[in-house]
């Protein structure tokens, strides 16, 4: 009777562990779409309209444009990517990720200067941000675009080296950065221009513009993932965000349509 | 018939959860390749990291432990108005997420007053490796203390009587009766609260900030490097974690046989 048991035991697991792959679970799979966490607020709302529009359903998974790239590089899945600065994208065509036909760019990405409410460190420019005892916090280069970006503007700049003597932290996405910044952790971090607009930051963090002549002004692309099985449906979903009512939606959010000055 | 559906189903279901759980750490184990987690091994960050995690663990085992002695001794021995209240404040971090407890963490050392005081005190606790361990400490002594409470009360408060009558003070029969005998009990307390401080995530980067090769442990490590698409160091540091892990609860499991919990 034990060995019944057993068997039984065996043959439900067996059963169970073989045939889940060759489940149909019914019902169109959604499109997944790979964004950079900085891009949430106008991404979920981008969703809501493409899901209305088409009657195609999307999941969105968020994360620093690094981490998101690795992620697509190892599951080989998902439709459609999304990162916080071009060059992730270039990368992804090299790598053979992504399709290079049918990008697009959708709209600019502004790097600023983000202080706490009333400006605790008098912070007017890049300059400023190296004077001694300024407490400045940096994204992760190697995880989030606004940390290389962070790095690539500073570094044009000449000041990539007093300011790094005053960086106390490095998280590893822009969130985090609005978080230090909106507490008043620091007195200062490199972030973009949209963090400001969203509504947990509202009146807790304030703006100092980075002219134009320092200053490393983004582009936001998409792409369609190489091992996409609804190539069709994704390109849709790229031209959608890249649409007049898309980017609506995106200028809503505080991303420039038109390139900043 | 009825007696073996039943047996066979609680078999079943026991078999296939452990079986599924045992698959999925072997899976970790065996993904990479040895020579690759031998390289990260060896690899400076990981070094770094290793020996930041058992630094600070070993610090916060520590004041854990005193905190847990004491406060267990309280809730074991003293009875006053409020008794149940503390209880549950004491056990309240361990049901929520490590990342709010973080926050709450961050607001209190990063604010007036306690920020002012610790400042003129020359602490630095906000992005700091002091930081680490303070959020260990506050992650891990609940159930440090759960443990150590459980042992005091499986005591018999007559046993401190009789010391009392035969003439020792309250300080002594603490230290020469009731704490020997809760030998047990204070080891498993310092296990779990090892374990817990090495494996402490959400608290330790929110309050220490998570900066690569600065307040790096090891589940940061595992962290950023998923960030950055590095699979290997990820997967090595995890592997670490998962043995640290095994050998922590090994030795609770053999000291607990002692304890009543």
């Amino acid at each position: 009777m034990e060995n019944k048991i057993f068997q039984t035991i065996w043959l439900a697991l067996f059963l169970v562990l073989t045939g889940i792959p060759g489940l149909a679970w019914g019902g169109s799979e959604p499109l997944i779409i790979y964004s950079g966490a900085g891009l949430m607020k106008p991404m979920n709302e981008l969703k809501n309209g493409f899901e209305t529009r088409y009657n195609i359903p999307v999941q969105l998974i968020y994360g620093g444009s690094g981490e998101l790239f690795g992620m697509i590089a190892t599951r080989k899945a998902g439709d459609v990517f999304i990162p916080g600065a071009e060059k992730y994208v270039k990368d992804a065509i090299k790598q053979g990720l992504v399709r290079a036909e049918g990008q697009r760019s959708v709209c600019y990405h502004v790097p600023i200067i983000l202080v706490p409410a009333d400006n605790p460190g008098h912070i007017q420019s890049l300059q400023d941000l190296a004077r001694p005892g300024v407490r400045v916090a940096l994204a992760d280069a190697k995880a989030a675009a606004i940390g290389k970006v962070a790095n690539a503007i500073l570094k044009k700049n000449d000041l990539l080296e007093q300011v790094a003597k005053n960086v106390v932290v490095r998280p590893s996405t822009t969130n985090q950065l609005l978080i230090y910044t909106a507490t008043g952790q620091v007195d200062a971090c490199i972030a973009w221009e949209d963090q400001a607009t969203w509504g947990q930051a509202k009146g807790k963090v304030d703006i100092v513009r980075i002219p134009s002549v320092q200053n490393a002004v983004k582009t936001i692309p998409s792409a369609v993932v190489t091992f996409s099985e609804q190539i069709d449906k994704a390109q849709l979903f790229v031209d959608y965000i890249a649409s007049a009512e898309g980017k609506a939606l995106w200028k809503k959010w505080g991303f420039p349509i038109d390139k900043p000055e | 018939m009825g007696n073996r559906i039943f047996r066979a189903g609680l078999a079943g279901i026991t078999v296939l959860f452990v079986g599924m759980l045992v698959w999925a750490m072997l899976s970790l184990i065996f993904m990479p390749r040895w020579s690759e987690v031998v390289d990260s091994t060896l690899s400076e960050e990981m070094l770094y990291s290793i020996r930041l995690s058992l630094t600070t663990s070993a610090v916060s085992v520590v004041v854990v432990m005193i905190l847990a002695v004491s406060i267990g001794y309280v809730l074991a021995r003293f009875r006053f108005p409020g008794h149940q209240l503390l209880r549950t404040v004491v056990d309240l971090p361990m049901a929520f997420p490590e990342l709010v407890l973080g926050l709450c963490l961050l607001l209190l050392f990063g604010h007036d007053p306690l920020a002012g005081w610790l400042k003129k005190a020359g602490i630095d606790i906000v992005f700091s490796k002091t930081g680490i361990a303070i959020a260990q400490i506050f992650t891990a002594a609940p159930y440090a203390t759960r443990v150590v409470y459980a042992a005091f009360r499986s005591i018999n408060p007559r046993y401190e009587m009789v010391a009392r009558s035969l003439g020792c003070g309250q300080w002594a029969a603490f230290l020469r009766v009731t704490l020997p005998m809760a030998k047990g009990g204070l080891f498993a307390g310092a296990v779990i609260a090892f374990a817990r401080c090495m494996g402490c995530f959400g608290t330790v980067l929110i309050l220490a900030g998570g900066t690569r090769m600065f307040t790096e442990t090891l589940p940061i490590t595992l962290y950023l490097n998923i960030s950055y698409g590095n699979l290997a160091m990820a997967m090595t540091s995890g592997i670490l974690l998962i043995l640290i892990s095994l050998a922590a609860i090994v030795t609770f499991e053999a000291l607990n046989h002692e304890v009543v919990l």
